[in-house]
């Protein structure tokens, strides 16, 4: 697209690196995951290590993945799969030059939606693989040698490259957002255990639409963060009438700002040829048809469901989409358990739970039958509310069993009416102000009675039964 | 017996530089296998473990390889006993063995040491005439480096179809070109090193997968009805006429026992050919040769400046004139701008040569020419050449290298003493036929 088309105030284009979860890396069998604690150059072998009579071979696995992703973006695909050496010397290349694709990329077009509903166009999704790591003592700038480590190398990656369709640093993030919601809803992508990187090429239209490219940025935070300081600087300096020239920069995160890395006074010339160790793998439409039906459905699909078949509210089906374990430990409970006690629990109670426990939900161990018994036990009316909570709270520190447990301990709603005021006539003794203005017709006053009340029946008391009572005893 | 083998290959290397490398100890085999008995030579590009492996190369100095190529664990393991490394122009650059790393030796003629062996597996080929002791040679070819040796030297050089030898443990010149295939003083020895080495390997993905075979079965067929074409444009200028003569008897000779010789033109070939395959091979090389930058094996410099300027400096100083000739050019013909005019472009004319050859391939079994259009020449006269007619050199073997088509050097003859060879080229996976012939001009 020609500068001059572009109408908003900031132009904003991706190019988005995601690390695929396979087991092994894409050209040879070496374990792509980080062990912990593992030693630099543990994981590698002459392939990644790049050394003279080692030979590429394609992981089939990779390129499935990349296939799901292909299809979820709706990108047109090639039917065949080529790679080519991109040539540059550095030293984190093994080769000094990288296996990617490019004149015909995995996947063509495509386009993602974003949370608004506008749609960004893609240019392209192809696979690479990853380099070496650079490992710098302390500060990048000051460290007085750089040691290489091997076991990154070769990763598979798939770059997700959109047209410059986004205009704000908030869809950039949202872009990212959206992305890392398909790649975990295809499981292609572990968002704890793999890298998701982006280059953002951004102008503004004060300078004419003279553009930087933001290298490196990590995370959807950080690509908010740096695309605001930059859209900023950008302004900035065109106010002080400074030059703007297309150029490269990085991203300082702990200072959070851009600086300037080097001038792109042309377009690097990689002097690509088609990597001729690796033959051309066809792409039948039999197997792209094998990946649509492993495909799961998808958030959007998710959402459209939860809308318009269960009915739910359009915030918390939003929540429960974007994720997909919230999503299917939804669908789970949902079999058993009505849908807008199993939606609001599991959107707000849950979240709520391990968030406070700094857990995920695996690390937790909750899975949908804890949350079934549980809920179950409220929808009946066996146990209260207040109770339910408190269980969820429990469940997240230890897993256990739902249903025994309410009965050992005896957690069940207290149905016993003489039991109940009893407690009511404590409580209004032990309240004789609130009493007092209550009588003086502030309605309101009693709630502070009933929680007296709730409080020494352990939750189990429900408090609608315990308002009748109250009323009742003060006539 | 190998103390003694080792003695003599010492002493021929002395006079004649056949080997980058040969190994204080022998390692003996107790395997006994379809080698047992065998000493090979390996080219210096293919790498054996533990042994000192540079392609010919300064830059590779002291690299030990810590895994074997695919074709090395099979001489291994059937028996065969590795005396060493042979000589070759640096990375495979060149068709007389004269373009060796910085420092090292260039093989002599074994026939007369002021004549070069060919290359660019000059030293298989100089070892392989010289050896009196049961030897195979397992030599490369990127555009004709085993069949041009092989020429000069008067003895067989197989060049096997693509795909057909695993290239997993080959040092790369051109992927899309390099193959490796046995060399040896009779076609019994070729059909068996290539029985020996054939067979997919799913280490290099260019392998083929298909059904192994006992090449030897070949030498027991007679060629009654076989047909042979014989390429027009191989017998023009610029080829030496008592090397014409030579291949003419010789075809007279197959004709007489009972071949259909026909004479067939392959123009495309011999106007694009020499050019397609230069610019493919060196594109390629520049890729392959980045790797070497004094990092992470080979030779290392003192370590100064930035990454740039380090690799440079090593470069420099360890890369061999035609090595830096064929990165400048092979990198000019990839860059933006010019990619399109002749990369692209040479591998849209690869295609079309290739179809040539498979048309040729309906009509007839095998094609015959002479290897090489002269016979060795003299150090003297090689200093005389330009690049240009350096690479004229090879304007019968790029064919079938582009190709991917079996070929293979048949010594038949001499003249001033020096060998003569033929050519003769087969269909992808054909090279029983070519076994055949090679048989047949023995009797």
């Amino acid at each position: 697209m020609s500068e001059d088309k572009f109408t908003s105030d900031v132009v904003i284009g991706l190019e988005i690196h995601v690390e695929l979860n396979t087991k092994t890396k894409l050209f040879c069998s070496c374990p792509r995951e980080v062990v912990d604690g593992e030693e630099p150059n543990s994981r590698c072998c002459p392939v990644c290590l790049g050394l003279p009579g080692s030979k590429p071979v394609l992981n089939k696995k990779a390129v499935e993945y990349a296939l799901k992703l292909c299809i979820a973006l709706k990108c047109d695909i090639s039917p065949k799969l080529i790679f080519s050496r991109k040539s540059y010397f550095y030293p984190d290349m093994a080769k000094n030059y990288q296996i990617t694709q490019y004149e015909i990329p995995l996947g063509n077009g495509g386009e993602l939606k974003l949370s608004s509903g506008k749609r960004v166009k893609l240019k392209r999704a192809h696979m690479e693989e990853d380099p070496a790591a650079l490992v710098h003592i302390g500060d990048m700038q000051k460290s007085p040698s750089v040691l290489v480590d091997y076991n990154r190398s070769g990763n598979p990656l798939v770059e997700v490259v959109t047209d410059p369709d986004i205009t704000s640093a908030d869809e950039a993030r949202d872009f990212m957002k959206q992305l890392i919601t398909i790649l975990e809803y295809l499981e292609i992508f572990d968002i704890n255990k793999c890298i998701i990187k982006a280059d953002a090429n951004i102008s503004v239209k004060e300078s004419g639409y003279v553009r930087a490219e933001i290298k490196n940025i990590t995370g959807f935070k950080e690509i908010e963060r740096a695309l605001n300081y930059e859209i900023e600087r950008q302004k900035h300096d065109v106010k002080e009438g400074r030059k703007f020239i297309v150029e490269t920069r990085g991203w300082d995160s702990e200072k959070g700002i851009t600086f300037p890395m080097r001038a792109k006074e042309s377009e690097e010339d990689y002097g690509y040829i088609i990597d001729p160790d690796l033959v051309v793998t066809e792409i039948g439409k039999d197997w792209i048809k094998d990946m649509e039906k492993e495909m799961p459905e998808l958030a959007d699909a998710k959402l459209k469901k939860f809308l318009d078949e269960h009915g739910i509210e359009e915030t918390t089906a939003n929540v429960l989409a974007k994720d997909k374990k919230l999503a299917d430990i939804y669908e789970a409970v949902i079999k058993k358990v009505d849908h807008s006690l199993a939606s609001k629990w599991i959107r707000r109670e849950l979240p709520r739970v391990l968030h406070y426990n700094k857990k995920s939900l695996e690390e937790s161990g909750i899975k949908a039958e804890h949350m079934i018994a549980l809920l179950k036990l409220i929808q009946d009316g066996k146990i209260t509310e207040k109770v339910g909570q408190r269980l969820i709270e429990k469940l997240c520190v230890m897993v256990f069993d739902v249903a025994s447990y309410v009965k050992k301990e005896g957690l069940e709603v207290v149905a016993d009416v003489e039991k109940i005021e009893k407690f009511c006539e404590e409580a209004i003794k032990e309240a004789p102000k609130a009493i007092e203005e209550y009588k003086a017709g502030k309605e309101k006053a009693l709630n502070f009675v009933v929680g007296l009340v709730m409080k020494k029946s352990r939750g189990k008391a429900r408090p609608g039964v315990v308002m009748e009572v109250l009323k009742k005893l003060l006539g | 017996m190998s103390e003694k083998i080792i003695k003599e290959v010492g002493e021929i290397n002395k006079e004649y530089n056949y080997f980058n490398e040969i190994p204080k100890d022998l390692e003996e085999h107790l395997v006994k296998g379809k080698l047992s008995g065998y000493f090979v030579s390996i080219k210096d590009c293919i790498v054996v473990k533990d042994m000192e492996s540079r392609a010919g190369s300064k830059i590779l100095s002291g690299y030990k390889p810590v895994f074997d190529a695919g074709v090395a664990e099979k001489i291994k393991k059937e028996g065969g006993i590795i005396i060493g490394k042979t000589a070759q122009d640096e990375f495979g650059f060149g068709s007389f063995s004269k373009n060796v790393g910085v420092d090292m030796k260039i093989p002599l003629n074994p026939f007369d040491r002021e004549r070069c062996c060919g290359g660019s597996s000059g030293g298989s080929a100089g070892i392989t005439q010289k050896a009196l002791f049961k030897h195979i040679s397992i030599a490369e070819s990127t555009g004709g480096s085993i069949v041009c040796p092989a020429s000069f030297c008067g003895v067989y050089g197989l060049c096997p179809t693509y795909g057909l030898v695993s290239r997993y443990g080959l040092m790369d010149y051109a992927n899309s070109l390099d193959k490796i295939g046995p060399m040896a003083k009779n076609v019994e020895d070729i059909a068996l090193a290539l029985s020996v080495i054939a067979g997919y390997d799913e280490r290099d993905s260019t392998s083929v997968k298909r059904d192994k075979e006992d090449y030897s079965q070949y030498l027991k067929r007679d060629i009654k009805g076989m047909k042979i074409g014989l390429i027009k444009e191989a017998f023009g200028e610029g080829v030496d006429e008592e090397v014409k003569k030579k291949i003419n008897e010789k075809v007279k000779e197959l004709e007489e026992k009972g071949a259909k010789v026909e004479e067939v033109s392959l123009p495309l070939n011999a106007k694009y050919s020499l050019a397609a395959y230069y610019i493919i091979a060196m594109s390629e090389a520049s890729t392959n040769l980045a790797k070497f930058c004094g990092m992470r094996y080979g030779k290392h410099e003192k370590l100064e400046g930035g990454f740039n300027e380090y690799f440079s400096k090593v470069r420099s100083a360890n890369f061999g004139v035609e090595a830096k000739r064929r990165i400048i050019i092979g990198t000019f013909a990839r860059m933006s701008g010019f990619r399109d005019a002749y990369y692209i472009k040479s591998l849209k004319v690869r295609t079309k040569l290739i179809e040539e050859y498979k048309k040729m391939f309906e009509r007839f079994d095998v094609l015959i020419s002479p290897t090489m259009p002269v016979i060795a020449p003299k150090f003297s006269e090689i200093e005389k050449m330009t690049p240009l007619e350096n690479y004229m050199m090879d304007i019968l073997t790029v064919g079938p290298n582009l190709a991917g088509l079996p070929h293979m050097n048949i010594p038949v003859g001499f003249k001033e003493k020096m060998p003569i060879g033929l050519m003769v080229i087969g269909n992808h996976f054909d090279e029983g036929k070519l076994f055949q012939i090679g048989k047949e001009l023995k009797r």
